[in-house]
């Protein structure tokens, strides 16, 4: 994970994902309650799990082509 | 270097779209507001937050003041002289009262169900009606919900619209004089920020609308006019 963090002067590709991912996500997030009738704790749930398996696919492609 | 500083550019794009979710919460932020439709892009509890400030968001006044074009059916036919759900249509005393309830995301502007001439734009009342009174309030002599009664004299007889205010509205513009001939389908004025209108017509008129129904002024039939020109 050397370069995951950081590489040659600039945010390692894996992180800068990473963040990318986790705030359009929020973002994603806070449109989806405001546009459908989920339930709270429905749509946490399901962000959640969306979440969790974005970050596994960052990982899993920076260990694939980044690392 | 350069991919560390565009690296950055993004990061901080994010964190400022981040910033404006959490500064809005729970009303919509900017960045998200143009996606969503108008009661969810200005909810109703933040639009009660405005009354009571008396500051409002530009972007709403601008849609809240809306004036489209509206082109009649052809026909002589009587038409809504709102937009908004029909709430009742009962009759009480040989009149017809069709009310109308506007909600905060309808246009505002009245127009004229039929032509004629205006025989009398009245102001009544001194109260605010917030809503629950919408059923007969406005008959009650007082305390009476602040209102217009426009009376126009028109092949059918007497038709009048009633424009009424909400807790929320407290002002009534009419564009009509008495005296003035109406076309049917013409702006007679405009509720601000409120509330109810209700059409009076002769109890015998039949009705082409039931109540829950969404009308649109100047467009929708809402009774048989019960002749032909």
């Amino acid at each position: 994970m050397s370069g995951f963090f950081w590489t040659s002067s600039h945010l390692g590709w894996g992180i800068f994902a990473l963040l990318v991912f986790t705030a359009l996500w929020w973002l994603l997030t806070d449109l989806v309650w405001r546009l459908t009738n989920v339930r709270i704790q429905r749509l946490i749930a399901m962000m959640a799990g969306g979440w969790i398996v974005g970050v596994g696919l960052v990982v899993a492609g920076f260990r694939v082509f980044g690392g | 270097m350069t991919i560390l500083i565009v690296q950055i550019v993004v990061l901080v794009v994010l964190v400022v779209g981040i910033l404006l979710l959490v500064r809005h919460f729970p009303y919509p932020s900017p960045l998200v507001r143009h996606w969503l439709p108008p009661h969810k892009r200005w909810p109703e509890r933040q639009i009660r937050d405005w009354l009571k400030s008396g500051r409002y968001h530009r972007g709403f006044l601008a849609y809240f003041y809306r004036d489209p074009e509206r082109v009649p059916p052809p026909g002589v036919d009587l038409l809504a002289p709102a937009d908004g759900p029909i709430t009742s249509a009962d009759v009480r005393d040989g009149i017809r009262y069709v009310v109308i309830a506007l909600s905060f995301w309808d246009m505002h502007v009245q127009r004229s169900p039929l032509a004629g001439r205006v025989v009398s734009v009245t102001a009544h009342g001194e109260d605010f009606m917030d809503g629950e009174g919408r059923e007969f309030a406005f008959l009650r002599e007082k305390p009476c919900p602040v209102q217009k009664r426009i009376v126009l004299a028109t092949q059918l007889g007497e038709v009048a619209v009633r424009l009424i205010t909400s807790a929320a509205a407290r002002r009534i513009e009419t564009w009509v004089a008495v005296g003035d001939s109406v076309e049917r389908g013409q702006r007679i004025g405009r509720i601000l920020l409120g509330s109810t209108v209700v059409l009076e017509l002769p109890a015998d008129v039949a009705l082409r609308v039931k109540v829950g129904e969404r009308v649109r002024a100047g467009e929708t039939v809402v009774a048989d006019a019960g002749y032909t020109p």
